[in-house]
């Protein structure tokens, strides 16, 4: 399961970051700031002419000693339900794109796909 | 990035570079001592070679050896270092200290690389970032992977890198750093030079053979010897020297000895002549790091910092520094003072490259080239055996024991050593060679040879050199025969690291390998290689091999900038550790423009927090409040997360809202003393207010205006006694000498903790000016003081005392405010800077923080009680300037002179006391009350004045009737009337007599009219018009209620000037507020109606008699709605005041002499009014009084009220109306209705009245049991004949409410005079006998005289037409028995002057006895000469009935 999730704007600021170890939250963002630079070498790689059909899977980004950081999607399809409620925020007319979201029922979606600590 | 100044070529090059030695006899030492140098370092400057040389390989082919360094070093017999795997705790403290040395130039060439979206600013340390909002980043990325790469300098890890392939100590498994060939350097100046050279070569074998040293080491036991005969210019004789060397030639050969001369300048020739210093960029860095030794020898007393674990260092290592340390203590603190080289020319200088190059080419290379010979010679004959041996014992063991044995033996690989002369060396020892004459591809052969026999040895160690040398040579290897292979790097890291547990090694060779990757833009490989040779035993290395993988991150064909920043902070945070702060802020600094503003606060806060922490270490104050600030300001934060911040923390702390600070002019009053109330005047805990601002502004001025005869001066300012952000700041305050200064500052607690300042005071400049001296002598001795060192307070109190509240909480988060005071005692320019205080921590929380002020920077604290000097100044920005088109394009703010008050000359300071001022009052009602002026300051005061808002509310009595009245003292006055009061002479009839006084209204203080203008200035009548220094008066006030119920705030300023003229203050002010409250109590409406009676024949005067008479009916009513208060009105007096008109007698039908109003009771009065004579513009006064005292109206206060009054609202209208009928008139020309002014204005006159009643009252009120009697007057104005006035006008207010119309009103149509008006140009009276006795028996016809009174009121000239005639359809003709007839002329034609009374004999005929209505003459009049209009019927006398009797 995963200890952190974090859904990151196209222009690279958090809308939403959560982790479950709260305790050491700065190392998470920094580990997500940092996998940053992996999913733009990514998407960038596809190139302009094949942005539509790019495969949203990233895949492994890069491994950190504790832990193993991912794009967009696992075969556990939870990304897939990621995206849905993702989508469902954005689809929210009260929701401004680009705001940090503070959504209940994404922050529920969220917290059961997190390790459930302690 | 670590973009290197040397090529990658070059810098490997000259890595490994042959090592020479040098032995100096005591004697060429001294020589060389003269330039500051030893023999080593003499020649440093010159060991690169400019020239090719040539040697030969093996195979005969001739090898070129381009730019050649050698290295020369004394020989030092001491093992340096042990040659473990861990760098020893001497060579740390070297690296470290050439690290920190080693900073980015301030304000250098900002090199900024442009990733992605983001600018960032690599070589300069401050924080700036681009908002990097999406762009197009696709296009820039593409952009980028074409341009060039980014260039970036980090010097101080080169200078690491230098010093620490300088500092690797020699090992055993290569040769690559031992000593090739030894200078055998002896003095000319020797007795016997050979002599000495001879001992020299023998102490050098004893060196190297004798087995006493382990250090230095040598390559090839037969090291090769070169003399060198050093030959001093300025002492030695030449010729000796060249013979000495001729000598030598002889016994060593031309090629193996040298003569050198040098110090050829004699000290006084050379003094102007400029001879560059090549020593110094060389010896500089080797100097630096040894002139640190007294520090570091100290240091390492003490427990350094850096001193993670000492348990690695033998304590002989330590000793070993120490002793260098101190060798070297006295030669190079002398070093650093003189320069180099200092008896050398240029010539020298020649001579000594002449010398390296000579003993490079003819001694070193041959020497070399012979070695790789017999190397090769040697390898080549064992080869067939050795190999075949090697092979056929591997075979003869091998098999499947290798593996086994590989685990086993890995462990303790590091053990095996081969002996120095062991076989397997050679080869190793041979590629040595060549590598370092650079014929790499035979050394690449030879280290892969090696290579292969050390793995098959499983001597892992020699095996990773090899693998090392082997990638290095065949990088360096021209024309690129085979690709650099990454992987013999890899694995030779790895072996020396995780085998052989020798870090310095592996991280020589990943410093190699990183270099060699870079330089073929493979960045991510040596990034990685980079990372992974971080670990937790050294953070000065982790620190930079971080900072160098962020480098190449950043240099990625994508740059990849998040890694870059992610891994600056992990360098920042062990250059943290490593005790190098300013390279870790510097790496902090940089990381933070990537994450700055992007929304990753927790991240930003993090770096902003260490950003902070190393600012204030390194004393950068700026930058950690700002980065601080960031923290605190961010209110996401919580409170554990502060009080972690707050461990280390420095912060202006508390803030201060500058632009909330108020400034107080004066001192802090008492509000009431005993009875007496003092003026409110203004206070720091008033709200500001606008509006009352500017009605205090318009009151000042008022009053300012009147003191000036009529004229504002143009150089009026209000006085404003209290600063704040809404007052006008522009022009320096004026404070006066000995009067406080009250400063209100704001502080705010940020914190979720609580704070407690001490000692908080002002801090302020002070410059000395005379007032009293003409300016321009004041500028030249203008001196200035300050309290802002804290040794001058007691001599800075002595000109400006200072206030210091010693002890000011703040709660968590709280807002409060300081009262901070200073007493000026000389006259100047003071500017008021800031505020200082002591931050102490709070007793609740055991003084566990502590806190750190802004400026000030202290030394370690004490354990508890922690406190700190803090200081904040007060910048208050001015408003923003919006006047000008330029203000208004740009941002400008205009100055804020608050915090700088001009301290002038005394002046006088007015205290006013009020004493039984009431707070609530009946309307109307009069009241008496004292105050008292005081003179509180030592000059005299005069010109007091005081003006109000509600002028009629209140007056100090005339000043020339006034005086005899005033009873003594307020004690005295009790249960008093208020006013002046005659008795009734007894026996008269209460009501019938009206008492009469003229009075002007010049004696009330009040202008021509008396009608209350909008002045209300009232002078304050003292005695002398002086008051002197504490000389303090008390006047009486009468005060009467407010006409309309309510609580009505009144609002008095006084002024008053100083009786010393010219002064910077022309007056001041003192304010008052107060606040009434007024309940009702009577109504008083009145009419008056022109009374039909003919004047008396006995009437006094003709005047009276002719202008006629007037009722005036006043009607009153309770409408006090206390029921429980006040029992019951009285009316105790009516008076009248006009100036035509007085009150005759009261003619009340009722005998009801005092007339009495219980709760909504209803009285009516009715009173003849007679006009009099007008006496030059003054007011008639009479007196009618109802009771049995008389009260005397035309005094004080009586009339002062009456002629307060507020206008009546009648008499404000006809100005209007005559503006609209003038702008009518105009519109029209004069035509021919262009009389009708007149004509109207004629009628009105006709019927005005002007006549002012004013009722007296008296209320009796119960209170606490206690029946009191309140007095007070109200005043009604009657304007016209027949309208009813009323002492309450607030049924008007709510015209107020008037729709707004958007088209101009049309103009009223021509006024003409109504009907009604015109019917009441004559007044018409018939004189007849009321019964007339007539014999009808004798005679049927009854003649009875009849006379027609007519009297013109009006002004003008009337026609009059009297019509006799009896209009038989008259429905007004009284139905009566019979009727009668007129006799004689039926119509007359009349012309009546102005106020003239005709009698007209008229006779009537009755034929019958009976009741007759006489009243039928019809009167018709009209404005003489007003042609156009046709006559009105004029009002129609009562019925006058006259009763014609039988006399039988």
């Amino acid at each position: 399961m995963a200890v952190c999730i974090a859904v990151i704007a196209k222009e690279n600021y958090p809308l939403y970051i959560r982790s479950v170890p709260t305790q050491n939250e700065l190392k998470f963002h920094y580990t997500v700031h940092t996998s940053l630079d992996v999913v733009e070498e990514k998407i960038s790689a596809v190139g302009k002419a094949m942005a539509d059909q790019r495969e949203l899977y990233l895949g492994l980004l890069y491994p950190t000693e504790d832990y193993k950081v991912y794009g967009y999607v696992t075969n556990s399809k939870m990304f897939r339900k990621l995206h849905n409620s993702f989508t469902d925020v954005m689809c929210n007319p009260f929701y401004n794109p680009g705001d940090t979201i503070q959504s209940k029922a994404f922050d529920g979606m969220v917290s059961a796909m997190m390790v459930q600590a302690s | 990035m670590a973009q290197c100044v040397q090529s990658v070529h070059e810098f490997i090059q000259d890595s490994f570079v042959p090592m020479v030695a040098v032995l100096c006899s005591e004697d060429a030492e001294k020589v060389t001592r003269k330039n500051n140098l030893n023999f080593s370092e003499l020649l440093r400057p010159f060991c690169r070679l400019t020239s090719e040389g040539h040697m030969r390989d093996p195979n005969n082919q001739v090898q070129v050896v381009k730019n050649l360094r050698i290295s020369v070093n004394n020989v030092v017999t001491r093992p340096s270092v042990p040659a473990s795997g861990t760098p020893s705790l001497a060579q740390r403290l070297l690296l470290s200290e050439v690290v920190s040395t080693c900073q980015p130039a301030e304000g250098g060439v900002a090199n900024v690389i442009t990733a992605g979206d983001y600018d960032l600013n690599i070589s300069d340390r401050s924080l700036k970032a681009s908002v990097p909002w999406y762009r197009d980043w696709r296009d820039t990325l593409t952009e980028l992977s074409t341009s060039k790469h980014y260039t970036a300098t980090t010097p101080w890890f080169e200078a690491y890198r230098e010093t620490f392939l300088q500092s690797m100590p020699a090992a055993d498994h290569e040769f690559l750093n031992h000593y090739l060939a030894c200078l055998l350097v002896v003095s000319s100046s020797e007795a016997v030079p050979v002599e000495k050279f001879l001992k020299l070569s023998q102490e050098q074998h004893r060196i190297q053979h004798s087995g006493e040293y382990t250090n230095p080491k040598w390559f090839i036991p037969n090291t090769l010897k070169y003399y060198v005969l050093l030959h001093d210019m300025s002492q030695g004789d030449e010729h000796r020297a060249d013979s000495v060397y001729e000598d030598m030639k002889q016994r060593y050969g031309a090629q193996g000895c040298y003569l050198l001369k040098v110090n050829s300048r004699t000290a006084a020739a050379g003094a102007d002549e400029q001879i560059p210093d090549p020593w110094s960029q060389y010896l500089h860095k080797s100097k630096q790091v040894l002139c640190v030794d007294g520090s570091l020898v100290n240091s390492l007393d003490s427990t350094h910092p850096l001193q993670l674990d000492t348990s690695g260092d033998t304590p002989g290592s330590l000793d070993a520094l120490r002793a260098v340390a101190v060798e070297t203590k006295a030669g190079t603190a002398a070093a650093a003072a003189a320069s180099h080289g200092a008896c050398l020319t240029l010539n020298d200088h020649d001579r000594i490259r002449q010398f390296i190059q000579e003993f490079t080419f003819r001694g070193l290379l041959p020497h070399i080239e012979k070695n790789i010979r017999q190397l090769n010679d040697q390898l080549v004959s064992r080869k067939g055996l050795s190999r075949s041996l090697f092979s056929a014992t591997k075979k003869w063991f091998g098999g499947g024991k290798v593996p086994e044995k590989s685990i086993a033996e890995l462990k303790n690989t590091s053990g095996l050593l081969y002996p120095p002369e062991a076989p397997e060396l050679q080869i190793r020892k041979m590629a040595d060679l060549c590598f370092l004459v650079q014929h790499y591809e035979l050394a690449y052969s030879c280290y892969h040879t090696a290579k292969k026999d050390f793995l098959s040895d499983q001597a892992m160690l020699y095996a990773a050199g090899a693998l090392e040398m082997a990638a290095v040579s065949a990088f360096l290897q021209g024309g690129a025969p085979r690709p650099y292979p990454a992987h013999y790097m890899d694995t030779a890291i790895q072996t020396y690291r995780d085998v052989c547990k020798n870090m310095h090694l592996a991280e020589r060779c990943a410093l190699l390998s990183a270099e060699i990757l870079k330089s073929q833009a493979k960045f991510s490989d040596a990034a990685t290689l980079l990372i992974k040779m971080t670990s937790e035993d050294c953070d000065l290395r982790s620190a930079l091999l971080l900072e160098q993988a962020a480098h190449c991150f950043i240099n990625m064909r994508n740059p990849m900038v998040r890694k870059f920043a992610f891994h600056m902070i992990l360098a920042g945070h062990r250059f943290s550790k490593a005790g190098q702060k300013r390279h870790a802020l510097r790496c902090y600094c940089q990381a933070m423009q990537v994450y700055k503003g992007k929304g990753w606060s927790l991240a930003e806060d993090h770096i902003n927090f260490t950003i902070g922490r190393q600012s204030f270490t390194l004393r950068q104050p700026e930058n950690a409040v700002s980065a601080f600030r960031h923290i605190l300001t961010n209110e996401s934060q919580q409170a554990s997360s502060q009080q972690a911040d707050l461990d280390s923390v420095l912060l202006p702390l508390p803030y201060i809202n500058s632009s909330a600070t108020r400034v107080y002019f004066g001192h802090e009053r008492r509000l009431a003393e005993g009875e007496k109330q003092a003026a409110t005047h203004v206070s720091l805990d008033q709200e500001f207010d606008r509006d009352l601002a500017a009605m205090w502004r318009d009151l000042e001025e008022q009053v300012v205006a009147s003191a000036n005869r009529g004229v504002v001066p143009a150089t009026f300012q209000a006085t404003q006694c209290c600063l704040n952000s809404q007052t006008d700041n522009l022009r320096f305050p004026l404070a006066v000498v000995e009067e406080p200064i009250i400063v209100e500052v704001v502080f705010r607690n940020p914190l979720k903790v609580p704070l407690v300042l001490s000692d908080v005071s002002l801090l302020w400049k002070f410059t000395l000016k005379d007032f009293s001296r003409p300016q321009d002598a004041a500028v030249g001795d203008a001196l200035a003081f300050s309290n802002e060192k804290e040794t001058l307070t007691k001599q800075s109190d002595d000109i400006i005392a200072t206030e210091v509240i010693p002890e000011f909480f703040l709660n968590p988060e709280e807002t409060k405010v300081a009262r901070l005071k200073l007493l000026p005692h000389q006259t100047g320019q003071l500017n008021i800077l800031g505020l200082v205080y002591n931050l102490a921590s709070t007793p609740s929380t055991g003084g566990v923080w502590q806190y750190t002020a802004l400026v000030l920077f202290i030394g370690p604290s004490p354990a508890d009680g922690t406190s700190v000097r803090g200081r904040q100044d007060l910048e208050i920005q001015g408003p923003r300037l919006n006047q000008t088109k330029e203000e208004k394009t740009s941002v400008s703010h205009g100055p804020d002179r608050r915090l700088d008050p001009t301290i002038t000359p005394p002046m006088p300071l007015l205290e006013v006391f009020f004493l039984q001022f009431p707070t609530a009052l009946l309307c109307g009602e009069i009241r008496k009350a004292y105050v008292e002026f005081c003179n509180v300051s030592g000059v005299p005061l005069c010109g007091l004045r005081v003006v109000s808002t509600h002028p009629d509310f209140f007056t100090f009595g005339s000043s020339s009737l006034a005086t005899p009245l005033t009873p003594l003292s307020p004690t005295s006055f009790e249960n008093c009337s208020a006013y002046k009061t005659l008795a009734t002479p007894p026996g008269a009839t209460p009501g019938s007599v009206a008492a009469v006084t003229l009075v002007s209204a010049g004696d009330f203080g009040l202008g021509e009219g008396g009608s209350g203008t909008s002045n209300g200035v009232a002078e304050i009548p003292l005695e002398d018009r002086v008051l002197k220094p504490g000389q303090s008066t008390q006047l009486p006030l009468w005060l009467r209620g407010p006409d309309h119920e309510g609580v009505h705030e009144i609002n008095f300023l006084f002024y008053y000037e100083s009786a010393v003229k010219g002064g910077k203050i022309s007056h001041r002010v003192l304010r008052h507020t107060v606040f009434i409250c007024a309940s009702r109590s009577l109504c008083v409406r009145a009419t008056a109606c022109r009374s039909n009676t003919l004047p008396e024949e006995e009437a006094e005067e003709e005047d009276e008699r002719r202008n006629g008479s007037m009722l005036v009916f006043v009607d009153v009513e309770n409408i006090n709605t206390n029921e429980a208060g006040v029992r019951e009105f009285h009316i105790a007096q009516v008076s009248s005041s006009s100036k035509q008109w007085r009150l005759h007698r009261c003619i009340n039908p009722a005998e009801d002499k005092d007339c009495k109003l219980n709760s909504r009771e209803r009285g009516k009065l009715c009173f003849r009014a007679t006009r009099c004579k007008p006496v030059q513009e003054k007011y008639i006064f009479a007196d009618l009084s109802l009771g049995n005292e008389q009260i005397i109206s035309s005094t004080t206060p009586c009339a002062d009220f009456f002629f307060r009054r507020c206008p009546p609202s009648d008499s404000r209208r006809p100005p209007v109306a005559v503006e609209t009928q003038g702008r009518l008139s105009r519109s029209q020309g004069a035509g021919p209705g262009g009389g009708a002014e007149d004509l109207t204005s004629l009628v009105r006159k006709c019927n005005e009245v002007d006549l002012d009643i004013i009722v007296l009252w008296k209320a009796f009120v119960v209170e606490d049991n206690k029946q009191v009697i309140l007095e007070g007057q109200l005043h009604v104005a009657l304007q016209t004949i027949g309208k009813e006035a009323c002492s309450l006008t607030q049924k008007e207010e709510a015209q107020e409410m008037v729709l707004l119309k958007f088209k101009p009103e049309l103009p009223p149509p021509m006024t003409r005079p109504s009907m009604e008006q015109l019917s009441h140009l004559i007044k018409t009276n018939l004189h007849y006998p009321e019964s007339y006795r007539h014999p009808f028996i004798h005679k049927s016809l009854c003649l009875v005289p009849v006379t027609l009174t007519l009297s013109n009121c009006s002004l003008a000239q009337v026609d009059v037409i009297i019509d006799l005639r009896h209009k038989t359809t008259s429905p007004e003709s009284l139905e009566v028995h019979g009727s009668f007839t007129w006799l004689g002329q039926t119509q007359y034609k009349l012309q009546l002057r102005a106020q003239e009374v005709m009698r007209v004999p008229l006779r009537a005929c009755f034929l019958h006895a009976g009741v007759y209505n006489l009243g039928t003459p019809r009167v018709f009049a009209k404005l003489a000469d007003q042609g156009a209009m046709c006559e009105t019927s004029q009002q129609t006398a009562t019925p006058a009935l006259i009763i014609i009797i039988n006399d039988t």
